[in-house]
């Protein structure tokens, strides 16, 4: 039923352009979505198409985007880590280090804003121009290159096909519009629903043990042992489908991305977090934005660690003991602080009694986030690897 | 005369049908078609020179006595936008210039280009001009803005004309472009940088647009006493890092200003171009452009 009107704007497009004799992209592609979850939103002028999606899975995974021809978007997202790298701060294409950690791609079709802290940045297409042309830090160290690239897609055996069938009604479709766009159709068709928890959400009562389902009861509110309702508070900012409120869909009519101060440092009496590392306050330079940064997406978080922005943090278990204390001690060295003290922190985040058997449910339960499908679908694998 | 003056300068600002508001970072442009010309108007061109102090730029050469600690930099790259030019009318009011759409001039920017390639993310040409039309009638005074206009400085790169498809022009991750570009070295980031563009910018992930910035940094350039015929735009990399301390850094920020406004090491800078940094307003208006 969705895809009609889609249908019809593409086919008035089409017409509009003069260009009635090339067919214009088949509306072919279908979402596999659980009913708990909304459709993304697309952006009118790159809809989705099986053809697309294809194209962008290759150059996701090629080495080509980078301009010393040693990366590629996948070197730092990695499916079998739910697309992330393991490292506490990505290394880029020159070995420059990033100052955060790579973040997941899976559903990134709904997050609110990109990357851990920009207000700017909220479509795949201009996104994937930031690891590709940026410069500080040097990611796919692209900059300057374009006509390079434009060369390297031209004179590639795969690629001028591969482009005509995913924007048939173009003439010359090897454009750098036309990569952001099948790059970003494909990191939208990376969906990722089937944990063991959206099974026990869709009915399934033998998805979830009795840790997990415990877990699942303190996640959500429940009272502690120390009988405290909502002792844990985790849902305020990593509730609803996506396990991160920051979360955006195609029915979503409100802007809700937001950032939060988890006290993770505090150098200075003003909240400060290691210089150039500050969160949403590096793009605003307003005090009160020190140490704001975006909720990540808790799915899949098992398998994405080391934690937090900077990678700062080894564990989940270490996660949720930082989050017991209600924020983070420093005791010595150039980013000693006690961060519970941040001026900035969420007041959500008043620390907790957590008894062993609680900490282990809630691991339990975040371990049960984990989709394994999202790990070895072929549909996002790599197209290069050689196995 | 006056009067036919002002009102060919109306029909031709509605003929293109040009926003002419300053909002919340969007700023006052004359972007759209133009250069046509035609009766009651006249062509435009301003001649524009990138110095360090005394000398003209030279693309890859070493200058000394930089900063306030004298230092050494091999300048690499020099490349700048103009918005909002105008010209002032005998009668003391500020009249649009229509830029040309060229390869170096669209939707209402012009980039003044003065590396020639001597560094990897550089090209060959150059481009030291800003062609226009305006109303025909005597002038005798410049304004405008160092910059890109707020609705071109956020549509899609990608797409945009030349020279707003430069990548190496293109400041992604604050949604928009690099305004002044000046590096030293080639592409190390150990080399000293001045990289401008708006901060702080607010999308909205329902439109997919961008909203506003905080700190637009676009440069007000005004000069009540200049003759396009004669007189040069000199934009000086001396002037512009007067007072800065360039062989220090401030720790954990990018060698130079990357113009965050967290970073210190920008505030000279930032008060040399006549802009707020850090809840201070400059001293004096900017002093990196001066006519001669």
């Amino acid at each position: 039923m969705q895809t009609i009107p889609i249908l019809l704007v593409l086919l008035l497009v089409g017409a509009g352009c003069g260009s009635s004799d090339a067919a214009p992209a088949p509306e072919d592609w279908v979402w596999n979505l659980p009913d708990t979850v909304p459709l993304p939103r697309i952006p009118e002028d790159n809809p989705m198409s099986i053809a697309k999606v294809e194209l962008g899975r290759f150059l996701f995974y090629d080495t080509q985007l980078s301009g010393n021809q040693t990366q590629s978007c996948g070197s730092c997202h990695q499916q079998a880590l739910a697309f992330t790298d393991a490292l506490a701060q990505a290394e880029g294409s020159t070995g420059q280090i990033h100052p955060r950690s790579s973040m997941s791609i899976a559903n990134v079709a709904y997050a609110a804003s990109l990357t851990w802290a920009n207000e700017v940045l909220v479509r795949l297409e201009k996104q994937a121009l930031v690891p590709m042309f940026g410069e500080d830090p040097v990611e796919l160290g692209m900059a300057g290159m374009e006509d390079e690239l434009l060369r390297r897609m031209r004179d590639d055996p795969r690629y001028p096909a591969m482009f005509a069938d995913a924007f048939p009604e173009e003439l010359d479709p090897v454009t750098r519009d036309n990569i952001t766009k099948a790059i970003a159709a494909f990191q939208r068709s990376v969906v990722s629903f089937s944990s063991k928890v959206d099974r026990w959400q869709a009915g399934d009562r033998t998805a979830l043990n009795e840790s997990e389902q415990r877990g699942m009861a303190l996640f959500f509110g429940g009272a502690n042992a120390a009988g405290v309702e909502d002792a844990f508070e985790c849902f305020h900012c990593h509730g609803g489908f996506l396990f991160s409120q920051s979360s955006d869909d195609a029915g979503q009519v409100f802007d809700q991305k937001f950032f939060m101060n988890n006290g993770l440092y505090n150098l200075d009496q003003d909240g400060s977090y290691p210089a150039g590392n500050e969160g949403l306050y590096d793009m605003t330079g307003l005090p009160e934005d020190k140490g704001r940064f975006k909720p990540p997406s808790l799915r899949n978080i098992a398998l994405t660690a080391p934690y937090m922005h900077d990678g700062s943090i080894e564990t989940l278990e270490e996660v949720l003991d930082h989050y017991s204390r209600g924020g983070r001690l420093i005791e010595s060295g150039p980013n000693a602080g006690d961060g519970m003290l941040n001026p900035n922190k969420s007041s959500l985040l008043n620390g907790f009694v957590m008894t062993e058997q609680e900490r282990a449910d809630l691991i339990a339960f975040l371990h049960a986030l984990t989709d394994e499908e999202l790990l070895t679908n072929p549909a996002y694998s790599d197209p290069f690897a050689q196995d | 005369m006056k009067k036919l003056v002002t009102f060919v300068a109306v029909l031709s600002l509605a003929g293109f049908g040009c926003s002419d508001s300053s909002g919340d970072g969007g700023s006052a442009g004359t972007g759209g078609a133009g250069g046509e010309g035609g009766a009651g108007s006249q062509d435009v061109e301003i001649t524009v020179a990138a110095m360090v102090g005394e000398a003209e730029f030279v693309c890859g050469d070493t200058y000394d006595n930089l900063g306030a600690d004298d230092s050494t930099l091999t300048i690499s790259d020099f490349r700048f936008f103009v918005q909002s030019v105008e010209l002032k009318n005998d009668a003391g009011d500020y009249v649009p210039v229509t830029l040309t759409e060229n390869d170096w001039q669209a939707e209402g920017a012009a980039l003044l280009d003065f590396e020639d390639g001597c560094n990897d993310l550089g090209t060959e040409p150059t481009n030291a001009t800003v062609i226009g039309t305006i109303p025909a009638g005597t002038y005798d005074g410049i304004r405008f803005e160092m910059g890109v206009p707020f609705e071109a400085n956020h549509d899609n790169p990608s797409t945009a004309p030349s020279p707003l498809n430069l990548t190496s022009m293109h400041w992604n991750w604050q949604g928009g472009y690099k305004f002044l570009r000046i590096d030293s070295g080639n592409f190390s980031m150990t080399d000293w940088r001045m990289h401008l563009g708006s901060t702080g910018c607010d999308g909205d992930p329902v439109s997919g647009g961008t909203t506003a910035c905080s700190a637009p940094n676009r440069v007000a350039v005004e000069f009540p006493s200049f003759d396009a015929g004669t007189d040069v735009i000199k934009a000086d990399l001396a002037a512009l890092v007067d007072g800065a301390a360039l062989d220090v850094n401030q720790p954990e920020t990018p060698v130079g200003c990357m113009a965050g406004p967290t970073d210190s090491d920008c505030a000279p800078l930032f008060n040399n171009l006549g802009l707020p940094f850090g809840g201070d307003d400059p001293s004096s208006p900017q002093t990196f452009f001066s006519v001669d």
